[in-house]
């Protein structure tokens, strides 16, 4: 049999739901696969896009972002500039090419430990339905 | 177009007291070209024209200028800056008092309605460039060419640029004067560039834009010909964090061009200056196009059409699509 991939999905989350929301998970003991790489920010407003192409450059194959829901954001609006900004990233990288299963976004908040758990097995599934994402990796440059 | 009327209306605001100079566009030394020309007296105003070449978005002088700092003990200059506008470069206009990129009172627009520009490249498919100058006009709906001592009309649909096909503005939005009658607007073609793209599929729209952004040479022209890209610190250009590396290679060229494009994403105007001058040929208006069609159906919003409109990126509403959301 061969070895299933394995993608490497890294995840903004927002220190004050989804990074809970996750920690939640943790306390709880839910399983949910470990691809994920945990980037904690401040708010999901604070994801700039060039975060999402940056990780996308340096090997990743499929970037999650989470956030508080709409009207739960800890600095009131932050959430919905991320939501505006990052529906037209997800435009724009649709459509240069990039498999759009690569790019989840999701509202989680500090008690949806279960929710974190769904989000998670749907984001790896999705990316490792896509395959790797070798094609856009920053060219090492030796000296 | 009444050359004269233009030339009087820009004589007679040159000579001002408040107005520094007028930007505006000259006959180019051969061929099509039409060069962006700044009048700072009543006598220059005899070169100015416009006419079907006067393709330019003038708009970007208005940033690009240097601020010099002022020697202690003298004021700053404070005289106005006076701009020919087209109904794309009064977008422009617009959307840069949106930012409060520029500052309404140090600015005398005049607004000049725009039947459609000509696209030389698609002119001298036919009829190569001349090491004189070529003169254009408009005639009805069509253009006509001056050519070697010919006169010779172009039907419009051979020589249109492709962003007048697709104009939904060719009347200046904002003006203090207006030279010229009012055109009808004509009904905007479909887009069929970005369209050709999105019916692709995913690994063939990846193939095609593979190619295109190899051909970048990182000129930056698309950044500094744009009259939106006024940064003075831009992040393209940051080294510390690098976002995006000085190399030309695809991973870094594709880097800069979903950064470039999503700078522009719900501030774009369409006026086509990023895609006019890449030397490498990328159709860089496709991306804008394809950002601003989305702002255009799922927001409502089109930029550059109200001076007091809140900027796209940095407001929101409570409900905004999100379906993308899981």
């Amino acid at each position: 049999m061969s070895e299933q991939f394995e993608p490497n999905i890294v995840a903004f989350l927002c220190n004050w739901c989804s990074y809970a929301g996750a920690d939640l998970a943790g306390t709880s003991r839910v399983q949910y696969p470990a691809n994920i790489k945990i980037i904690r920010v401040m708010c999901s407003g604070r994801v700039n896009p060039l975060f999402v192409v940056n990780a996308l450059q340096q090997g990743a194959d499929g970037v999650l972002i989470s956030g508080c829901h709409p009207g739960d954001c800890h600095y009131m609006e932050g959430n919905f500039y991320a939501r505006r900004r990052l529906k037209l990233l997800k435009e724009l990288l649709e459509f240069i090419g990039v498999d759009p299963r690569r790019f989840n976004m999701s509202w989680v908040s500090a008690s949806e430990g279960h929710k974190w758990k769904e989000v998670v097995e749907k984001a790896v599934e999705d990316a490792r339905a896509a395959g790797p994402f070798d094609q856009f990796r920053r060219r090492q440059i030796g000296w | 177009m009444d050359l004269n009327k233009l030339r009087e209306t820009a004589a007679g605001i040159v000579s001002r007291d408040d107005v520094k100079y007028l930007i505006g566009w000259r006959r180019g030394t051969f061929g099509y070209r039409a060069a962006p020309y700044f009048v700072e007296d009543a006598a220059g105003v005899e070169e100015l024209i416009f006419s079907p070449l006067c393709i330019s978005n003038l708009a970007a002088y208005l940033t690009l200028v240097e601020k010099l700092p002022v020697p202690r003990g003298q004021e700053p200059d404070q005289r106005k800056v006076a701009l020919l506008v087209k109904g794309c470069d009064s977008r422009a206009v617009n959307q840069l008092l949106v930012e409060k990129g520029i500052k309404r009172d140090q600015l005398v627009v005049v607004g000049l309605p725009c039947p459609g520009m000509v696209d030389w490249k698609l002119l001298a498919e036919k009829y190569p460039e001349t090491e004189a100058p070529v003169e254009i006009s408009w005639k009805g709906d069509d253009f006509l060419l001056l050519y070697n001592g010919q006169e010779i009309v172009v039907p419009r649909a051979e020589a249109l640029a492709e962003k007048c096909r697709l104009c939904r503005h060719p009347n200046p939005l904002i003006s203090d004067v207006t030279v010229g009658e009012p055109v009808q607007p004509w009904a905007p073609a479909e887009d069929s560039g970005v369209a050709e793209v999105e019916a692709k599929s995913t690994p063939e729209r990846w193939a095609y834009w593979e190619e295109q952004f190899s051909k970048c040479i990182r000129c930056y022209s698309c950044r500094n010909a744009c009259p939106l890209c006024y940064c003075e610190d831009c992040i393209l250009d940051r080294l510390d964090p690098t976002w995006v590396n000085r190399a030309v290679n695809f991973s870094e060229n594709t880097a800069f061009h979903l950064a470039r494009a999503f700078h522009l994403a719900g501030r774009c105007i369409e006026c086509g200056e990023c895609e006019r001058v890449c030397p490498a040929g990328i159709p860089l208006g496709k991306l804008n196009r394809k950002l601003a069609h989305t702002v255009r159906e799922e927001y409502g919003f089109e930029p550059g059409l109200d001076p007091e409109a809140e900027p796209f990126q940095a407001s929101y509403k409570p409900e905004d699509p999100e379906e993308f959301i899981l």
